[in-house]
């Protein structure tokens, strides 16, 4: 009895995990078919999926429109809230909780309603249809990334440390580039690459904030999905998958380095 | 003359000399910023839905059946898609939380893996596993369980499938902090007292992982119910969920008041389900004192 239980969870522990790995570990394989139609598994073994996406000037211009967006709204987020968190960890002041209730609430409201303010907002203030109408709004998302993770880095710190370095005589500017940002860099950086990813995965604010020419990868995509299945999608995934896993192995590398 | 660093008498500016740099300076940028493009998008909406003061749209949203029928089916979809993944989620939490150190890295890559792929892509590879001819099918009629193609991708067991597979790490990281710190020796001392495991299980083990259970349902809950990408790919547009037909009237539409209204819809949907999760939380609390207390 005790025996059979066990066996059984295991089973659908294993079950589970097969679950949750299983439309990844099949995309990437799916990429190389020879085949005009999605195939699992792959018929023969070919590049020219990539060859398409690499070689078309839509997805290129797609890949730059991503890029580009994603990098300055990883800097303005991280920039923004690494300030926010320093003064939420090192001061008390009236409203801190409404304060920091605030700085997380973007990643609890969804992002459709999120989507359909900015669109209304924005086309006022002519940001529709620019890269900078996404950056501000992917900003608006990856600020509560960054504010958790330099969060949780600053509470490691020795407090009294920044109090000795000021106490020594050294400006606070000098302070804050020798002594307090070195110890919570771990922090800035794997914020920093949350917010990247944040940005370069979202969907559904850029549906409506972006035109033909500010698309970016995931509008690429949706489209595709939307209108025909063919292995080239396949293919811009997999290229995807790996940018993640290089963004993840990056961060745990980050992560070591502090201890 | 000396001066302690704690004397409050000291002359302001010397004693700045020794803060780090004012709280508000720093804090300022980030608030004026989502000042500016977070909270005023969200009270816009608040206006747009509400046309000289007029509450003609929520009032049409509370009784046409069309409406109050998509409400009703993101409530259905969100709450069995909570079910099923806290169902799952338990026994995959359990074994990361007291299955020694090999399961508990295969599993935490297995579960790591689909959280940094987007959603995007997780939906896409669930339409070409679904469809017709797709994986799935394949191997059920291969197996010799069925002898024809089941209909699974448009259908609402499509999206709760691709629903339940991306809230699936959602639900297991709250699940897991709470079991790793429970201690095991207090099934076997129930076991010693002679409870059997199902009874030691269900007073002993399932309430002191209870606040696990309920911050994994609530967050499943709320996250649910704003879904947007999945149900549009995966599901019919018979089974719409809020958020598309939120979509759907500012791009098909241009019903702006309505969607405005829809959208403050669910904004306070999710916000009561947060509420509830305090409230569920301060019970819980509330309870484990008591017994402290006794």
């Amino acid at each position: 009895m005790d025996r059979l239980r066990r066996v059984l969870f295991w089973v659908v522990v294993g079950l589970t995990a097969v679950f949750l790995l299983l439309p990844t570990l099949i995309t990437v394989p799916m990429s190389f078919t020879t085949t005009s139609t999605l195939e699992f598994p792959p018929v023969g073994f070919t590049f020219e999926w990539y060859g398409k996406v690499i070689g078309a000037a839509d997805w290129r211009a797609a890949l730059v429109n991503s890029l580009v967006v994603a990098l300055a709204a990883a800097i303005l987020a991280t920039v923004i809230g690494t300030a926010a968190a320093l003064a939420l960890h090192a001061h008390r002041f009236p409203g801190k909780t409404l304060v920091m209730g605030l700085l997380l609430s973007p990643m609890v409201t969804p992002v459709i309603v999120l989507a359909v303010g900015m669109y209304m907002v924005f086309s006022g203030w002519g940001l529709v249809a620019t890269r900078l109408g996404l950056v501000l709004a992917h900003t608006v998302l990856a600020i509560p990334f960054v504010v958790v993770s330099v969060l949780a880095s600053a509470r490691m710190v020795n407090p009294s440390l920044a109090p000795a370095s000021l106490g020594l005589g050294a400006s606070r500017w000098f302070t804050f580039r020798r002594v307090t940002l070195p110890l919570i860099m771990p922090g800035v950086l794997s914020g920093a690459v949350f917010a990247f990813i944040t940005s370069w995965d979202e969907v559904v604010i850029a549906l409506f904030l972006a035109d033909v020419r500010t698309r970016t990868v995931p509008i690429m995509i949706w489209n595709q999905v939307r209108t025909n299945l063919d292995p080239a999608t396949a293919a811009v995934a997999a290229i995807l998958i790996v940018l993640s896993a290089l963004g993840v192995l990056l961060s745990y590398k980050i992560r070591e380095a502090r201890s | 003359m000396t001066v302690s660093l704690h004397d409050r008498s000291m002359p302001a500016k010397a004693m700045g000399r020794f803060r780090p740099p004012s709280a508000f300076w720093l804090i300022a940028p980030a608030i004026l910023f989502l000042a500016f493009f977070f909270v005023f998008p969200l009270l816009k909406l608040v206006a747009i839905s509400l046309p000289d003061g007029s509450a003609e749209h929520y009032r049409q949203i509370f009784t046409t059946p069309v409406f109050l029928r998509v409400i009703g089916e993101t409530f259905r979809v969100s709450l069995i898609v909570t079910v099923v993944t806290v169902a799952i989620a338990y026994p995959y939490a359990y074994a990361m939380a007291h299955g020694g150190r090999a399961a508990l890295l295969v599993l935490t890559v297995a579960l790591l893996i689909p959280f940094w792929v987007s959603l995007l892509l997780r939906s896409f590879s669930w339409i070409v596993l679904l469809q017709n001819t797709g994986l799935i099918n394949d191997f059920l009629i291969a197996a010799g369980l069925i002898d024809r193609p089941i209909r699974l991708i448009r259908t609402p067991l499509g999206v709760i499938i691709g629903m339940v597979h991306i809230l699936l790490p959602y639900a297991v990281l709250p699940l897991y902090t709470v079991m790793k710190k429970i201690d095991l020796r207090l099934m076997e001392a129930s076991s010693i007292c002679g409870a059997s495991w199902l009874r030691g299980f269900a007073r002993v083990y399932f309430p002191l992982s209870l606040p696990g259970v309920m911050a994994s349902a609530i967050l499943a809950f709320t996250l649910a119910l704003g879904f947007y990408i999945t149900p549009a790919l995966l599901g019919s547009p018979r089974d719409m969920m809020i958020a598309q037909m939120i979509a759907g009237q500012f791009n098909e539409q241009l019903n702006f008041g309505l969607g405005a209204a829809l959208a403050v819809v669910l904004m306070v949907l999710t916000a009561m389900a947060f509420g509830l999760f305090g409230a569920a939380r301060a019970a819980l609390q509330m309870r484990d004192r008591r017994k402290g207390e006794a």
